[in-house]
C-alpha cells in the first residue's frame, strides 16, 4: 500500500452527480439515457457507466422544468489525459402517436478540476434530408437518429450531418480526482494551488 | 545619479582623425563585441564558481521565459554601465549582439515598452536618444532601428565603462565584484607627431603609380601574351587600376608577375563565398531557438506508384513546354513583296549575327598578335614554324571572312534594291520594311595609311613565304641537279666505255638506256614581287572595302508604311483577305501521343503567330519523341497539317527558368497554288517582267518555343532518372553529362558530383567545366555558410512540449505516436502505461521486427527466393491500399452516422398490404433473414462458425486386403462396364467377405477451423448421410472484430473425410470369446477446404461440393455401381467424384464491410466512364442480383474498363509443344498450368478493398492472384490458341462472385473454372458455376437479360440482343480501347536445378514437421517405400493424376506385400511452405499410433515456365501385417 502510494502508476477520477433537469418546452413525458465516452487509455473501475432514467413529466409552474434527478457514479482509472470522459446525453419521449422519438444529443466532458460543477448541455436533433422525408417520417413515427449516441462525442464524420437544436439539460458533477498531481498533472485552479 | 553618459565622449575625439575611413569599415561594433565577449567570459567564469545552480533550460512555460527576458533586457540596458552587478545574475540568456533580430529580440521589440529603467537611466535616455541621432548621422550607417537602438545602447555603455570605472561604488551597493573583472588603467595617450614618426617606421605605402614592365618580368625577356597565342584566358574581374598598381608595388620585390607581367592570379580570384568571418560568432552566438536542426531526409511514400518488376517507385515527372511563337518565312500567301522581304530579313538577321561574332576583327587581333609573336621569336631565337603556321593558317581564316562580310553587305543591298524597284512597280508597299544604310566616314588618310601598310605587310609576307617555298624548290633542286650531274656523268663514261668496246649494239642499248634518263630538273622561279603586289591588291579590292570609302553599315527597321487596302490593286486585296481567313494552332505530341494544343491564332500580316502558351506535361514514361504539328485552318473549312517537327527532349540540366528559347526551322512540300497575288509554295515564279530567273519556295518558318524540365514545389527538379531510361543512351554521352550519369538527386549531392568528377577526370581548366568546378569547389571545401537561418513560425518551438528527441527517446510517446497512426500492432492498445519504466521491451519487438524485416528478403519461409521478393511486394502494395484505407475510413457518409427511414414507394405498400393476408405458418416455411450484427460491438465467443454436414456421394470404399498373387480386379475393367449395372464377374466372391466380414466404409467428418475440431459419428457405406450440426467458436485476430480486421482473416475451414476403422488388436486368441479389443484407426480420404473470407462475404454457404480426393488413395478405390442402389447413381457417376453437402454460416450474422467509396483516379475517357455507370445502373435496375462489371480497379489503383484486360497472350511455347495436333489435350494442360498459379483472394490481402485486378504480367510476376486474375489469363491463353472465348462474371459457390471462362468448342459452349484447371458442359449439373451474370470480350460486355440465369438454363449466343444487353452498340460503337496487357508474355525457362533443391528442402521440413507432431512415438521411415513413391509422383504429374492409380496400387501391393498401406498423393499449387505443412497436418497421418508404423514420404516438385511449381506430396503410413 505505502509502495503503492509513493508511486502511483495511474490517476483515478470519480465522478457523481446527476442528471438534473431539463428545458423542452415543446416536448413532455421525457426520459434520458446516459453513457460515458473515454480514450483508449481509460477504463471505469467501478460504477455504471451508462443508464436510462425514468419517465418524467413537466411541472405545472411557469418554468415547466422536467426533473429527473438522476444520479451518476463512476470512477474511472488513467494513465493519459488525452481522451478525458465525456458524458453523453441523449433524451426521448413519445411523439402525438405515442411513438419513441428521440428528442436530443448532447455531450459534455466531465470537468477537470475537484469540486462541484453544474453544466448545462445544449440538446440537439439530426434533422431529416428532406421535406417529403420529414413528413413521412412524422406520419411514421421514426426520426432520424444516430445510428450510435456516441457520434455526439467525436467530431469525427459531423460534416455529413445536419442538426437542429432543441432544449437543454443541465447535470451537476461532483468531481475528486487521486494522483493526478504526483503524476505531473496540475488542474487544480492556481487559487487552489496556495490558499 | 550619478552618469555622464556622452558629455565626456562628445568632448574626446573619439577616433583619430587619420582612420576616419576605417572607422567607418571596422565598426565600432567589432570592437564593441570584443570587450563585451571579454567583459562576458568573465562573467561566465565567476557564474561558473559562483552559481551552482542549473541554467535554466529552455523548456521552460511561456511565462516565466518571458519575464525571464524582459528582465533580461533591463539587464542589458544597463549591462555597461554595471557589467560587473549582472554577474550573479548572467546566464546563458545574454547573448552576444548579431546582426539579425533574433527570434526573441524580435518578440522583444514589439512587446517590450520601450520606457527607460526608472531608477537609473532617466537622464540617460535623453542624451542617448541625442547621441543616437547624432551616431546615426556621423556614421550614415543605414541599419534597422531595433539593431541600432540596441547596439547604440550597449555601445555607448562600453564606451563610458572606461569613466565610469571610478563611481561605480557610489551606483550600486552591490557591485562588490567590480575589480574582479575589470583592469583600471589610466589612458594612454600619443602625441600625433610622434605617431605619424612611428608609423613611418612601420608602415611601408605602396605608390600607385604604374610599375613598369621591365620590372616585373625577368631580365632578358619579353612580356610574353598568352591570350594573343590564341590560348584561353578567363576573363578577369574588373579591379581598378590603383588598386592594382599599389599590389603591383606591394608585392614588386617577389617573384609573383607572369611572363606578360601582370599578377599571377586565378582567372577569377573571386571566392563564391565570403572569405570574412560572418558578422556573430558561431560559437555563442546562435540562440537556442534558431539552432538549425539536422534532420535526415525522409523517403516520401508513393501511395500508388507501384509498378510491378521496378523496384522504385516512379516520382511525378514534368516537362514544361513553352511556345511562344511563329514566324513564316515562306507563306503560299507571300506576295512578291514579302519574299523579298524575308530574303531581306534573313540576310540581316546573319549580318546582325556576324557581326555579334566579329569574326573578321578577331581574326585581324590575332593576326596582329602572331604577327608581333612571330616577330619577336624571330627576333629571339630564329625561326618559330609553329607561330609562323598558325599566322598563315589565321590570315587565311581572316580573308574568307572578310570576303563573307563584302559579298553579305553586298546582297543585303542588292535584295534592297530589288525591292524598292518591286515597290515602285506594283505601286503598294505590303511590308513596313525599310533598310537604311548608315555610313560612316573614315579619315581618307589614315585609312589608306592602314590599307596600304596592311598591303604591304602582307606582300612581304607572303614574298617571305614564297621566297621560303623558293628556298626549299631551290634545296631539291639543287639535290636532284646534283644527282642528275652524277647520272649525266656515270653516262658519259659509260658512252666512252661503250664506244671503245662496241660499235653496233650500242646505238640500242642507248636507246633503251635514254628512256630512262631523268629529265633535267629546271631550277624554281623566283617570285616577283609586282605579280605578288597585283595579286594582293586584286584580292584585298575583293574582300576588303576601299581605302576611304565609307564604312556602310545596315539597318532595318520595320517603319515603313503599308499601303491600306483601298489603295490596292483587287488581286493584292484578295491575297489580304485570304490572309484574314487563315488561322494556325500548333499541337504538342508526346511520345506520339498528343497531349495538348494551343489555342488558334490568325496569322497576321506580317505573317508572325504569337501563342505564348505553356504547357506543363506531367509524364510517367520516359519522354521518347517530343513533336510539334503545326496546323492550318482556312476559313471554316477542314484543318490541314502543315508541317511536324522534333523538339529535342532537353538535357537533364535544362530547367524550368533557365531555358533558352529556340528557334526550330520547319517546312513543309505541300505545294499550293492561288488565284490572287500570293505566290504560293512550291509554284515557280520570278521576279523578272519576262519570267526569267524563276525560283520556287516551299512553305517555311520558324517555331519558337523552348523546352525544359519543371521544378517542384521543393525545388527537386522533376526529371526522371537516366537508368529508368529506356533506350540506351550512348556511354560516350554518359561520361560527359554530369546529370545524365549520376542522376538529378545527385546533383544535389555533392560528394557524389565530386566523386564522379574526379572519376571521369574533368578537365578543371575548361572553360566549359568551370561552373561544375567551381560548385564541387565550393560545396567540398565545407566552409561556404549559409547565411543563418529563417523560421517561418519563430514561436513553433514554444509550444512544442517536448523536444523531438525526447519524443523519440521516450518509449511512452513512441507508443502513443504509433497508436494514433493505427499501426496495426498497437490499433487498439488499451492503457497506455503511464510511466516509462513500465513500458517493456518487448511491446515494440514484433513492430521493429516487421520494420526491420521489410526490406530484408527472407528466403527461410519461403524457400525460394523470387517468391519471398513477391511476398515483399505483396506486402508493399497491401501497406499502401490498407493506408489509403484508412484515410477513406475517416470519410463518413450521413447512412453511418444516422438512421433514417426510407421514403416507402407505392409498390413497397402495397406489397406490405399484401403481406398482411398471408398466412402465418405458411406450409413451406422460406429462410428468414437473421438479424444482422455490426461487428464492433462483440467481443470473443459471440461468434460461432455453424457447419451442416448433411451428406455425402460417393465416397470411395476400402478394398479388401488382396494377397500378392491374386489380380488387380479392376484394371481390366473397361469404361464401358463402369456404366454395367451388373457387378463384374469377380464380385459374387468378394462380396460375401465384404458384406459379411466389413462395412464398405465407416466415413466421418471432421471440421477443424482455427485450431478447433469438431467431428461427427461415423456413418456407413460411401453414400453416408449425416445430418449433423457442429459448432465452431470463431475468435477474430487480436480481439478485434471491426469489419476489416473480419475481411482479412486468412483461416480456412476444413472438412476433412475420414475413414473410421476398427482393427482388432488381440493378442491372444483365447480370450475372443470373452473380451473385445479393437483399436480405431482414421483414413483419410478427402477434405474440401472454404475459406473463411468466402463465409464471411457470403453470409452462408449452402451446396453440394466436389471432395478432394487425392488420385490415388492407397487402399481404397471408388467402388461405382456396388451397391445396387437407384439409378440416379449411373447418371451421377458420369461426374467421376465424391461429393458432399454442406450448409455452413455464421451465428450471429456479420454485415459484411462496403467497399471502399473512393473515386479512384482514371485515364478512361469521361464519356465511356458515365456510359459504364448508365449501363450499370440500368442492369442493376432490372436484375439486381446479377453481377455486371463494366470498370475495374488496376493494381495502381486506377479504375480500367474492363475489356482491356481480354487480349491473345501466347501460353508457354513448352505446353503447346506436348499436345501438338490435339488442341484439347493442350487447352486442358493450359488450364492445369493456369490453375497452378498459387490463389490469393484479393479480400484477404486488400482488406475492405473492391477486387484489384492485376494485368496477366503482373499476375504472373506475383505469381498470386484471384479468380479474376486466373480467369483473364485462361481466357487471353484460350483467345491466342485461336479458341473463341469470353470472360464470364457470375455466381460459384463455393466462391460467390467469381470470373470464369467460356469457350465453343465443337459445338458447345464450354465452362472452365481456372483456379482448379476443370471444364465443366454447359448442362453439367455439376458445375460449380451457378449464376451468369455478364459475359466479357476483348470489344464488349454482353448482360445477361433472360429470365433465368443458371448457365444450364440460359442460352450463350450473344448475337441476341433479346436475351444479351450489350455495352457497345451501334449508338456507343466500340472506340478501339487499347488493351492494359502487354505485347506478349515472356517465360522465363525452367529452373529444373532450383525446382529439385526445393524438392529436397520441403521433403526435409515435411519430414521433421511429421516428427515433431509425434512427440510420444518414435517415427520411422521406410526407405524402401519411399523411393518407391518417388518414382511414381512425376507418372503423376504427367498424367495430371488420372488412370495410375491401378497400376500403381498393384506395383506397391508387389513390392510391399507385407504392409498393410495407407497413404495417397497430394497435390497442391506451390506459394509457400506453411500451407504444405498445414494440407499434410489436416490430412492427419501422422495420428496414427500404431507402435510399429513406419511412414513414407516423397515429395516432387514439377516446374512449369515463369516459375509456375507444381507440389506432389506422397505421404503414406505403413504397418506391417502379421
Amino acid at each position: 500500500m505505502a509502495a503503492a502510494a509513493a508511486a502511483p502508476t495511474v490517476f483515478l477520477l470519480m465522478v457523481n452527480g446527476q442528471i438534473e433537469s431539463a428545458q423542452f418546452p415543446a416536448f413532455d413525458e421525457l426520459y434520458c439515457k446516459y453513457c460515458f465516452v473515454y480514450g483508449h487509455d481509460w477504463a471505469p473501475t467501478t460504477g455504471l457507466e451508462e443508464g436510462i432514467s425514468q419517465i418524467t413529466c413537466k411541472n405545472r409552474d411557469a418554468q415547466q422544468a422536467l426533473v429527473w434527478n438522476f444520479p451518476i457514479d463512476i470512477t474511472f482509472k488513467s494513465t493519459n489525459p488525452s481522451g478525458w470522459p465525456q458524458i453523453v446525453v441523449s433524451v426521448y419521449g413519445p411523439d402525438l402517436f405515442g411513438n419513441d422519438v428521440v428528442r436530443g444529443y448532447g455531450a459534455v466532458h466531465v470537468p477537470f478540476t475537484p469540486g462541484s460543477h453544474r453544466r448545462t448541455i445544449p440538446m440537439f436533433v439530426p434533422e431529416s434530408t428532406s421535406k417529403l422525408q420529414k413528413i413521412t417520417s412524422w406520419l411514421m413515427g421514426r426520426h432520424p437518429e444516430f445510428t450510435d449516441p456516441k457520434v455526439v462525442a467525436q467530431g469525427e464524420g459531423r460534416e455529413v450531418i445536419t442538426v437542429r437544436s432543441q432544449g437543454f439539460v443541465t447535470i451537476s458533477f461532483n468531481v475528486v480526482t487521486k494522483d493526478m498531481k504526483k503524476l505531473g498533472y496540475d488542474v487544480s485552479p492556481s487559487d487552489m494551488q496556495n490558499p | 545619479l550619478y552618469i555622464i553618459p556622452y558629455k565626456t565622449r562628445n568632448s574626446l575625439p573619439p577616433v583619430p582623425s587619420t582612420s576616419r575611413t576605417s572607422f567607418a569599415e571596422f565598426s565600432i561594433r567589432e570592437r564593441m563585441r570584443e570587450k563585451l565577449k571579454a567583459a562576458r567570459s568573465k562573467a561566465e567564469n565567476a557564474l561558473l564558481q559562483e552559481d551552482p545552480n542549473p541554467r535554466p533550460r529552455h523548456l521552460k512555460s511561456l511565462k516565466q521565459r518571458e519575464s525571464e527576458t524582459r528582465w533580461d533586457k533591463e539587464v542589458r540596458n544597463t549591462m555597461c554601465m554595471v557589467a560587473c552587478s549582472i554577474c550573479c545574475h548572467f546566464n546563458k540568456k545574454v547573448k552576444v549582439q548579431t546582426d539579425f533580430p533574433s527570434a526573441e529580440e524580435a518578440y522583444k521589440f514589439f512587446t517590450f515598452s520601450f520606457d527607460p529603467d526608472p531608477e537609473n537611466i532617466k537622464d540617460e535616455t535623453k542624451s542617448k536618444k541625442k547621441s543616437e541621432s547624432n551616431q546615426e548621422e556621423e556614421e550614415g550607417e543605414e541599419q534597422e532601428c531595433v539593431v541600432s537602438h540596441q547596439q547604440e545602447q550597449t555601445e555607448d555603455g562600453m564606451d563610458e565603462e572606461d569613466c565610469l570605472v571610478n563611481n561605480r561604488e557610489d551606483l550600486f551597493i552591490i557591485d562588490q565584484m567590480a575589480r574582479d573583472f575589470l583592469v583600471v588603467k589610466p589612458a594612454e595617450y600619443k602625441s600625433y607627431s610622434e605617431r605619424l614618426q612611428k608609423e613611418r617606421e612601420i608602415l611601408f605605402t605602396p605608390s600607385i603609380l604604374t610599375v613598369p614592365m621591365s620590372q616585373k618580368v625577368p631580365e632578358n625577356m619579353q612580356p610574353r601574351y598568352i591570350e594573343d597565342e590564341g590560348l584561353y584566358t578567363g576573363e578577369r574581374p574588373i579591379v581598378s587600376l590603383s588598386n592594382q598598381n599599389i599590389l603591383e608595388n606591394r608585392i614588386l620585390r617577389q617573384e609573383w608577375f607572369g611572363d606578360d607581367g601582370k599578377l599571377l592570379a586565378l582567372p577569377s580570384p573571386i571566392k563564391q563565398y565570403s572569405t570574412r568571418p560572418p558578422i556573430f560568432s558561431l560559437e555563442e552566438g546562435i540562440e537556442p531557438e534558431l539552432e538549425t536542426l539536422y534532420r535526415k531526409a525522409m523517403k516520401p511514400m508513393h501511395a500508388n506508384q507501384y509498378i510491378v518488376g521496378s523496384g522504385d517507385p516512379q516520382g511525378q515527372f514534368q516537362l514544361d513546354i513553352d511556345i511562344s511563337g511563329l514566324i513564316f518565312t515562306h507563306h503560299p500567301c507571300f506576295s512578291r513583296e514579302h519574299v523579298l522581304a524575308a530574303k531581306l530579313a534573313q540576310l540581316y538577321d546573319q549580318y546582325l549575327a556576324r557581326r555579334q561574332q566579329n569574326l573578321t576583327k578577331l581574326l585581324t587581333d590575332k593576326l596582329h598578335a602572331l604577327r608581333n609573336a612571330v616577330q619577336s621569336s624571330l627576333d629571339n631565337s630564329g625561326t618559330s614554324f609553329l607561330h609562323i603556321y598558325i599566322y598563315r593558317q589565321t590570315r587565311r581564316l581572316r580573308d574568307a571572312e572578310q570576303e563573307k562580310d563584302r559579298t553579305l553587305l553586298k546582297t543585303i543591298i542588292k535584295v534592297w534594291k530589288e525591292m524598292k524597284s518591286l515597290r515602285d512597280f506594283q505601286k503598294f508597299t505590303n511590308t513596313p520594311m525599310k533598310l537604311y544604310l548608315r555610313k560612316e566616314e573614315v579619315d581618307q588618310r589614315s585609312d589608306k595609311k592602314i590599307y596600304e601598310a596592311e598591303i604591304q605587310a602582307e606582300i612581304n609576307e607572303l614574298l617571305e613565304e614564297y621566297m621560303e617555298e623558293y628556298e626549299k624548290k631551290m634545296e631539291e633542286y639543287k639535290t636532284e641537279l646534283q644527282e642528275w650531274k652524277s647520272w649525266k656523268k656515270a653516262q658519259t663514261k659509260k658512252k666512252k666505255k661503250i664506244k671503245q668496246s662496241q660499235d653496233q649494239e650500242e646505238e640500242e642499248a642507248e636507246n633503251s638506256e635514254y628512256v630512262e634518263e631523268p629529265v633535267k630538273p629546271i631550277p624554281p622561279k623566283l617570285a616577283d614581287s609586282l605579280e605578288v603586289e597585283q595579286q594582293v591588291r586584286e584580292k584585298a579590292i575583293n574582300i576588303r572595302r576601299k581605302p576611304g570609302e565609307p564604312v556602310l553599315i545596315p539597318e532595318l527597321s520595320l517603319t515603313g508604311s503599308v499601303t491600306p487596302n483601298d489603295l490596292c490593286p483587287r488581286a493584292e486585296v484578295l491575297r489580304r483577305e485570304d490572309v484574314k481567313k487563315r488561322s494556325l494552332f500548333l499541337k504538342v505530341l508526346f511520345n506520339t501521343k498528343e497531349v495538348s494544343r494551343t489555342i488558334s491564332r490568325q496569322i497576321s500580316s506580317d505573317f508572325r503567330v504569337h501563342f505564348g502558351q505553356i504547357f506543363n506535361l506531367k509524364i510517367f514514361n520516359w519522354p521518347e519523341s517530343l513533336k510539334l504539328q503545326i496546323y492550318e485552318t482556312m476559313g471554316f473549312s477542314s484543318t490541314n497539317l502543315l508541317a511536324e517537327m522534333f523538339i529535342p527532349v532537353p538535357e537533364t540540366t535544362v530547367l524550368t527558368g533557365r531555358a533558352r528559347t529556340e528557334e526550330i526551322e520547319f517546312s513543309s512540300n505541300q505545294r499550293v497554288m492561288l488565284d490572287h497575288e500570293g505566290v504560293g509554295s512550291g509554284v515557280p515564279f520570278s521576279f523578272e517582267a519576262d519570267g526569267s530567273n524563276k525560283i520556287t519556295l516551299m512553305t517555311s518558318g520558324k517555331v519558337s518555343s523552348s523546352v525544359s524540365w519543371a521544378i517542384g514545389e521543393n525545388g527537386v527538379p522533376l526529371i526522371p532518372l537516366v537508368s529508368q531510361q529506356k533506350t540506351g543512351i550512348p556511354s560516350a554521352l554518359k561520361n560527359i553529362d554530369a546529370v545524365a550519369s549520376i542522376g538529378t538527386s545527385g546533383v544535389t549531392d555533392m560528394k557524389k558530383l565530386a566523386k564522379w568528377a574526379a572519376e571521369t577526370k574533368l578537365d578543371p581548366n575548361d572553360p566549359k567545366n568551370a561552373d561544375l568546378m567551381q560548385l564541387i569547389m565550393v560545396a567540398t571545401s565545407g566552409d561556404a555558410c549559409v547565411p543563418g537561418f529563417f523560421r517561418l513560425e519563430q514561436l513553433q518551438q514554444e509550444f512544442n512540449f517536448a523536444s523531438d528527441e525526447e519524443l523519440n527517446r521516450s518509449k511512452r510517446f513512441q507508443l502513443l505516436q504509433l497508436r494514433h497512426r493505427e499501426v496495426a500492432e498497437f490499433r487498439n492498445y488499451k492503457q497506455v502505461p503511464l510511466l516509462e519504466r513500465e513500458i517493456t521491451e518487448k511491446l515494440f519487438e514484433n513492430y521493429e521486427k516487421r520494420l526491420r524485416e521489410r526490406d530484408v528478403i527472407d528466403s527461410k519461409d519461403h524457400l525460394d527466393a523470387h517468391r519471398a521478393l513477391v511476398a515483399k511486394y505483396l506486402q508493399k502494395v497491401r501497406e499502401s491500399v490498407i493506408n489509403r484505407f484508412l484515410t477513406a475510413k475517416h470519410h463518413f457518409l450521413l447512412s453511418d452516422l444516422v438512421n433514417e427511414e426510407e421514403v416507402p414507394s407505392l409498390g413497397n405498400l402495397g406489397l406490405s398490404l399484401f403481406k398482411l393476408a398471408e398466412p402465418k405458418r405458411p406450409l413451406k416455411p422460406r429462410r428468414k433473414e437473421r438479424k444482422k450484427v455490426t461487428a464492433q460491438n462483440l467481443s470473443d465467443g459471440d461468434i460461432n462458425l455453424l457447419v451442416n454436414i448433411i451428406r455425402a456421394y460417393d465416397i470411395p470404399v476400402r478394398k479388401p486386403v488382396l494377397s500378392k498373387l491374386q489380380q488387380p480386379s479392376r484394371s481390366s475393367r473397361s469404361f464401358n462396364e463402369m456404366f454395367a449395372a451388373s457387378p463384374s464377374p469377380q464380385s459374387p466372391t468378394r462380396s460375401i467377405d465384404w458384406t459379411f466380414n466389413q462395412v464398405l466404409v465407416h466415413p466421418f467428418v471432421e471440421v477443424s477451423f482455427q485450431r478447433t475440431v469438431c467431428r461427427t459419428t461415423a456413418a456407413e457405406g460411401p453414400n453416408p448421410n449425416w445430418n449433423e450440426e457442429l459448432e465452431l467458436p470463431f475468435r477474430a485476430p487480436n480481439g478485434d472484430y471491426s469489419t476489416t480486421s473480419l475481411q482479412s482473416v486468412k483461416d480456412e475451414v476444413f472438412i476433412n473425410i475420414f475413414d473410421e476403422v476398427l482393427y482388432d488388436v488381440l493378442e491372444d486368441d483365447r480370450e475372443r470369446g470373452s473380451g473385445i479389443h479393437t483399436r480405431v484407426e482414421r483414413h483419410w480420404l478427402g477434405s474440401v477446404r472454404i475459406p473463411f473470407s468466402t463465409i464471411y462475404f457470403q453470409t452462408r454457404i449452402d451446396g453440394t461440393f466436389k471432395i478432394d480426393i487425392p488420385p490415388v488413395l492407397l487402399g481404397y478405390s471408388k467402388e461405382k455401381n456396388l451397391g445396387n442402389e437407384r439409378s440416379y447413381d449411373s447418371v451421377r457417376s458420369l461426374s467421376e467424384g465424391s461429393y458432399i453437402t454442406v450448409f455452413i454460416t455464421i451465428e450471429p450474422q456479420l454485415i459484411p464491410g462496403d467497399p471502399v467509396r473512393e473515386k479512384f483516379d482514371t485515364q478512361e475517357d469521361e464519356k465511356l466512364l458515365q456510359a459504364a455507370e448508365k449501363y450499370q445502373a440500368e442492369c442493376a435496375l432490372k436484375f439486381p442480383s446479377r453481377q455486371c462489371l463494366t470498370t475495374v480497379v488496376d493494381i495502381n489503383g486506377k479504375t480500367v474498363f474492363i475489356t482491356r484486360y481480354i487480349k491473345p497472350l501466347n501460353p508457354p511455347q513448352e505446353l503447346l509443344n506436348g499436345h501438338p495436333n490435339n488442341s484439347q489435350a493442350a487447352a486442358e494442360l493450359v488450364a492445369r498450368y493456369v490453375s497452378l498459379i498459387p490463389f490469393l483472394p484479393d479480400s484477404v490481402s486488400f482488406a475492405g478493398i473492391c477486387d484489384l485486378w492485376s494485368t496477366s504480367d503482373q499476375f504472373l510476376d506475383l505469381l498470386a492472384g484471384d479468380e479474376e486474375e486466373h480467369a483473364v489469363l485462361l481466357c487471353n491463353y484460350f483467345l491466342s490458341m485461336g479458341k473463341k472465348a469470353w470472360l464470364i462474371i457470375g455466381n460459384a459457390i463455393p466462391e460467390g462472385t467469381t470470373a470464369y471462362v467460356l469457350t465453343w468448342e465443337q459445338n458447345q459452349y464450354v465452362i472452365w473454372n481456372p483456379s482448379n484447371g476443370r471444364c465443366y458442359g454447359q448442362f453439367d449439373t455439376f458445375c460449380p458455376l451457378q449464376s451468369v451474370g455478364c459475359l466479357i470480350s476483348f470489344d464488349n460486355i454482353w448482360f445477361n437479360i433472360q429470365q433465368y440465369d443458371s448457365p444450364v438454363r440460359i442460352n450463350f449466343d450473344i448475337s441476341k440482343p433479346k436475351l444479351w444487353k450489350s455495352f457497345f452498340s451501334q449508338s456507343l460503337p466500340y472506340p478501339g480501347l487499347s488493351s492494359v496487357q502487354p505485347e506478349e508474355l515472356i517465360y522465363q525457362h525452367i529452373d529444373k536445378a532450383a525446382a529439385l533443391e526445393l524438392q529436397g528442402r520441403i521433403e526435409k521440413i515435411l519430414k521433421e514437421k511429421i516428427m515433431e507432431w509425434r512427440p510420444r512415438h518414435l517415427t520411422r521411415w521406410n526407405r524402401y517405400c519411399t523411393s518407391t513413391l518417388r518414382h511414381f509422383l512425376p507418372l503423376l504429374e504427367q498424367f495430371q493424376g488420372k488412370a495410375v492409380e491401378d497400376d500403381h496400387q498393384a506395383e506397391l501391393q508387389k513390392q510391399l506385400g507385407d504392409y498393410r498401406v495407407s497413404g495417397f498423393p497430394i497435390h497442391m499449387p506451390f506459394s509457400e511452405v506453411k500451407p504444405l505443412i498445414e494440407a499434410v497436418h489436416s490430412t492427419g497421418v501422422h495420428t496414427i499410433d500404431v507402435s510399429n508404423a513406419e511412414f513414407a514420404l516423397a515429395v516432387y516438385i514439377h516446374a512449369y515456365p515463369k516459375n509456375v511449381l507444381s507440389v506432389w506430396i506422397y505421404i503414406a503410413s505403413l504397418v506391417r501385417n502379421r
